[in-house]
């Protein structure tokens, strides 16, 4: 015959089984990449794409940025509505830089474009906060 | 016969005072000859006191010269020594300052040295454009711009730069003269430490530490 406290004990686990799968309800993988093309000093064309990705990735998070969710589990328009400071952390991850300039006869003309290649992130979205970390 | 002897008699007589006068001719020849003879005799000996004169001169002449000659030796192997002297003395001026040189770069240029981090700032500029919608979009843009101008700078200065230049020349005159450069580089962990917009300029300062390990292989 069980006792008391050993069924409070199977409740509780189950409770907190039920809350963590409920928690990680949201979590997903999503591919993201970013360019953006300055040319003669003026910014010329900006890309963030963002896309479910479709196959399991591979790798550990890494550094995280954690955001405020107020978009009920929409990643874009999380990103959309800190795109400020999601774009400082792509930003600190790192973007590769590749920069032409051309004299012709004593006039200059540059084109800069800074490029994060296309990068899985896992996004934990909770009802609250948004955690995402690139996986590598 | 005896009239035959008689003859012969008288000619051999006859060619005896013959003789007698031709022998007296060949003397006088002979006087003179001996008087040439002596005249060339005299002659020879000033000639060969004049030899021995110009031969004694000569041999002064030699040894001055060959005396000029070992001081001109001297001179010269003097000058040669000084001028080697002076090369090393140069030499060893030119060393010194090219390692003073050499080491004014150092600590010019810091030198990323391992277990050690180096600190590197710079300034990026972007323009907004013209077709902006407000103030704010155009700053936004702006930084943007300098954002990237900045890390181009931190490129440059870590990693460095590829220069290509082509100048076309016609007719003795520069028709083009074209200046490419290129760098590429990842750049990470750049860090944002003022924005200023002004007159549609945007100068963004951006600092980045990097370390030894960074690098590392």
């Amino acid at each position: 015959m069980r006792s008391r406290d050993g069924n409070r004990n199977l409740t509780f686990r189950l409770c907190s089984i039920i809350l963590l799968c409920s928690l990680a309800l949201n979590a997903g993988e999503y591919l993201i990449s970013y360019r953006y093309t300055v040319k003669d000093a003026i910014l010329y064309n900006e890309i963030l794409h963002i896309s479910h990705a479709m196959k399991k990735c591979e790798g550990k998070p890494q550094s995280e940025l954690i955001l405020e969710n107020t978009s009920d589990g929409n990643l874009k328009k999380l990103i959309s509505q800190n795109s400020e400071e999601f774009l400082n952390y792509i930003h600190k991850l790192g973007l590769h830089l590749k920069h032409k300039e051309k004299t012709l006869n004593l006039q200059n003309t540059s084109t800069t474009t800074l490029t994060m290649k296309t990068t899985c992130f896992k996004v934990d979205i909770n009802d609250n906060f948004a955690k995402i970390a690139p996986l590598k | 016969m005896k009239y035959s002897i008689l003859l012969a008699a008288l000619l051999s007589a006859s060619s005896l005072f013959g003789t007698d006068q031709i022998q007296t001719v060949d003397t006088r020849v002979i006087q003179q000859t001996n008087a040439e003879l002596q005249l060339a005799i005299a002659e020879a000996t000033l000639a060969k006191k004049e030899a021995a004169f110009a031969q004694s001169e000569a041999i002064q002449a030699k040894s001055a010269l060959v005396r000029e000659k070992a001081a001109f030796a001297q001179e010269r192997a003097d000058r040669e020594e000084e001028a080697i002297e002076m090369a090393n003395a140069a030499e060893a001026q030119a060393q010194a300052e090219a390692e003073a040189q050499a080491e004014a770069a150092a600590e010019a240029e810091e030198v990323l040295k391992a277990n050690s981090t180096m600190y590197i700032s710079v300034v990026g500029q972007g323009v907004a454009p013209m077709n902006t919608t407000s103030p704010a979009q155009a700053y936004a843009l702006a930084k943007r711009a300098a954002i990237a101008d900045a890390y181009r700078a931190i490129a440059e200065k870590v990693k460095g730069v590829r220069i290509d230049g082509q100048d076309l020349i016609k007719n003795m005159m520069v028709k083009r003269s074209t200046i490419r450069t290129s760098v590429r580089a990842m750049v990470r962990n750049a860090n944002v430490v003022e924005t200023t917009f002004k007159e549609g300029l945007c100068e963004v300062e951006m600092e980045i530490v990097i370390s030894h390990s960074d690098f590392a292989q």
